[in-house]
């Protein structure tokens, strides 16, 4: 215990600067843990308010998550939200990383925050604004690809009921948006690495892709491995705007655009069961913790400083 | 290993602790109910939650309100207004959290009545009506009522307004003129072809048949459940639930669909588009689909500004949906159930406090010209309510455009409907809800395409068909007729 309070006293600045996170951490991801105890019962509301409709619901144990694993859709959703996670994580990794080193690179400074500028702007559209933007070159009658493919004498493409094209536009669509964020943690990374380093290189002769390639990258590496360890955890949740708005909720393209939140989103509206939601959150993040202990149990054995814990 | 169990002990036995105290909070007030309040003097509180884009002007309205039902009833009104694409997600955290209210609005489309009824959410009301609402059960058509029982027992008070729902062929005057168009003899999906072709052919910028993703062709059925393929034949005698995929009649109307698209009478959206609203701004359209009531025409014309015509596309039929249009339940935590109760009693009984919510302050808001009729003052963009929702219609003002009969109209209108043969049968989902989220997305995926003719049945319907089975429609089917079955013996149909 005294070593405890001699701990707290030696590193109050630390824990103070901590201590909003901690606080917010604790009221919205613990304190909301005990609610997942509704993911076994059939929720239904008591007068006596929100705790005793908790304890007065019937338990059903595992009820609530057969829908997710009854039909054949169980499959294609959980393909569809795994491969496209890895795209995104494997492309937004090589495209971040790939932005920021030519950012960093650029002579200009002016110049440089012009087009971060510009690369971030994205990030804070929200998925309803980039839907249109994206109908407006995807529109059967209207839309910009299709009268460029008329300039060149060929036949409109019905973009929205054709799923064949729609893993390469969702994945674009969401690079366009992410990679901008993306590349500005790593540009900060970068910025932080030790000048001295480039200099003794330049002086021991080492060209530009040389020292890219032996300071800038192996540098990064403990960056880029934690921030994909975080996506790793994330990888069972798919980004609901994206997969809902973008295609517009085309029915013709579930086959290629049905990941498991927009499933559980279709499959609940009507019904509004909490406890069928909270299973399939649950099952999302027992899942991405696994996952995340996993990747990290595997990088600790390759390389035991690049690991989170 | 000892000292970790300890302290995950602890833990647990802190959160117990922890909810143990939240929910003695929660549970409190209930009792304490009585003792001299709900008088002129010393008045409750309602706290009334509705639907429609929040107003300026709610709160002053409601001082205003108050003042009059403290003095009738003994309770003030508090109106909380949610907007209404967010309704019905805000009223159901609400409600699951155990926000105080005590009276909700609900309707088979904005808060789902039946569901949240059967979840515990609103408060039975049969006692109720017979002690405190008996201006209710005088005034308002008894189909109602009969109709918007669950289990038996009834949750809600419906207003009084359209009680049966047709639909209807709208036309766009304008374009019909100028094309020579004859709306007479027209009432089949297959007896449009000629109109939309010739609009087709002279006039390639407009849409013909304008629809959005919510259209489904008419066939005589009423759905067991709304936009679900389970369905009964409208002058069924054996109440046998079809999957109305699998019907004659919605086969050949999809076929006909298919060939609308091909010909391009239909938009080549139509299957992702939200809401013709464009369309009917820039009035480039000849004709769609849509629920009537008296005077609809009227009303069409005028929020558009070009006069539109509407010939019938159905009977007038009673079902379950149109007596659910718009309902007031009484929340299961309400504080003041039985004042409540005598507040919908006098909002459905009372001209004076029906037209006060209705429009507002007199001589801010509006200004009467007769004794029946109201004009608009420029304030009255403050205090822009839904009429519809907020109880009784057929005591509301008439407004300048309406003729004097407007409520009669709408009475004959009432009398000439025809029940459906399931009007009030209700389905329970709670045994097939697994299944039930599966073939609702199963629905999502075929349902707009195939509606709107996108996709040709030949090929997708045997393939819809297949994968509602494997979702498990027929079990849901064969319970819903399990329990129509039931209700069927119970009510000696």
């Amino acid at each position: 215990m005294g070593n405890f309070l001699r701990n707290v006293s030696r590193n109050k600045a630390l824990l103070f600067m901590v201590l909003p996170g901690a606080i917010w951490f604790f009221f919205f991801s613990y304190l909301p843990l005990a609610g997942t105890i509704v993911a076994f019962k059939e929720y239904r509301v008591s007068r006596k308010g929100f705790w005793a409709s908790i304890f007065n619901s019937e338990w059903v144990g595992w009820d609530n998550f057969k829908f997710l694993f009854s039909t054949e859709d169980a499959f294609v959703i959980t393909r569809n939200t795994l491969l496209y996670n890895i795209a995104f994580i494997a492309l937004g990794l090589v495209f971040s990383v790939l932005m920021a080193i030519i950012l960093s690179e650029l002579v200009s400074r002016k110049m440089s925050k012009i087009y971060q500028t510009g690369m971030f702007l994205p990030y804070f559209l929200s998925w309803v604004i980039v839907g249109y933007f994206v109908f407006s070159f995807l529109s059967m009658d209207r839309g910009l690809l299709n009268q460029m493919l008329g300039w060149f004498g060929m036949e409109p493409v019905q973009w929205y009921s054709d799923p064949k094209y729609w893993p390469y536009i969702l994945v674009f669509v969401n690079l366009w948006k992410m990679v901008g964020y993306n590349s500005v943690v790593y540009l900060a990374a970068i910025l932080g690495i030790d000048r001295s380093l480039y200099e003794a290189a330049m002086i021991d002769g080492a060209n530009k892709w040389q020292q890219i390639r032996r300071i800038t990258i192996p540098m990064l590496k403990p960056i880029i491995t934690i921030m994909t360890l975080l996506a790793v955890g994330r990888i069972f949740y798919a980004d609901f705007g994206l997969f809902y708005q973008v295609p517009r909720d085309s029915g013709t393209l579930y086959a290629v655009t049905n990941v498991i939140d927009t499933y559980v989103y279709r499959g609940l509206m009507t019904t509004g069961e909490i406890g069928m939601s909270a299973a399939a959150g649950l099952y999302q993040s027992v899942v991405g913790f696994t996952l995340v202990i996993l990747a990290n149990y595997a990088v600790r054995r390759i390389d035991k400083d690049s690991s989170l814990f | 290993m000892k000292k970790g169990k300890k302290r995950v002990s602890l833990a647990i036995s802190m959160l117990a602790a922890f909810s143990l105290v939240l929910s003695a909070c929660g549970g409190g007030g209930n009792e304490a109910a009585s003792g001299g309040e709900g008088t002129a003097e010393k008045p409750v509180d309602l706290i009334w939650y509705t639907i429609g884009t929040p107003q300026k002007d709610v709160d002053k309205v409601m001082t205003e309100v108050s003042k009059y039902t403290a003095e009738k009833i003994g309770a003030n009104v508090t109106m909380k207004m949610i907007d209404w694409g967010d309704y019905q997600q805000k009223m159901q955290v609400l409600v699951a959290s155990g926000e105080p209210m005590d009276i909700i609005f609900t309707s088979s489309g904005g808060f789902d009545y039946v569901q949240n009824a059967r979840k515990g959410a609103f408060m039975e009301l049969d006692s109720l009506i017979d002690e405190y609402g008996k201006g209710i059960k005088d005034t308002i058509n008894p189909a109602f009522l009969e109709g918007s029982k669950v289990d038996g027992h009834n949750y809600a008070i419906p207003a009084n307004k359209e009680l049966p729902q047709q639909e209807v062929w709208r036309f766009n005057k304008n374009v019909a003129d100028e094309y020579g168009i004859k709306t007479e003899g027209i009432r089949t999906l297959n007896s449009l072809e000629p109109l939309l072709k010739t609009v087709k052919d002279k006039a390639p910028d407009i849409t013909p048949f304008a629809m959005d993703k919510n259209y489904v062709p008419y066939v005589p059925y009423d759905y067991v459940i709304q936009n679900l393929p389970m369905a009964v034949k409208l002058d069924t005698t054996d109440y046998k639930i079809v999957n109305i995929l699998e019907t004659p009649e919605m086969k050949e109307a999809l076929t006909t669909m298919n060939k609308y698209y091909k010909a391009g009478y239909v938009a080549p959206e139509a299957a992702t588009t939200g809401s013709t609203t464009d369309l009917m701004t820039s009035g480039k359209w000849l004709l769609d689909r849509a629920q009537t009531q008296p005077l609809a025409d009227n009303s069409w014309s005028a929020s558009y500004g070009y006069p539109v015509v509407s010939t019938p596309a159905s009977d007038a039929i009673i079902t379950n949906n149109s007596v659910q249009g718009s309902m007031m339940a009484i929340s299961a935590n309400s504080e003041y159930p039985e004042k409540a109760m005598e507040f919908l009693n006098l909002l459905n009984t009372d001209p004076v406090l029906r037209n006060m919510v209705d429009s507002g302050i007199e001589g801010t808001h509006y200004n009467k010209t007769a004794d029946n009729r109201v004009e608009n003052l420029p304030e009255a963009k403050n205090y822009d309510m839904p009429s519809y929702s907020l109880g009784n219609n057929m005591l509301l003002y008439l407004n300048p455009n309406d003729p004097e009969n407007k409520w009669d109209e709408f009475k004959t209108f009432n009398e000439a409907g025809v029940d459906s043969p399931i009007l009030s049968f209700n389905f329970d989902p709670k045994n097939v809800s697994s299944e039930l989220a599966a073939v609702q997305n199963v629905k999502e995926q075929f349902w707009s395409s195939l509606m709107t003719g996108t996709v040709d049945p030949k090929t997708y319907l045997p393939q819809a068909i297949e994968k509602f089975n494997q979702a498990g429609l027929e079990k849901v089917m064969a319970e819903a007729q399990t329990q129509l079955d039931a209700w069927k013996a119970e009510n000696n149909k």
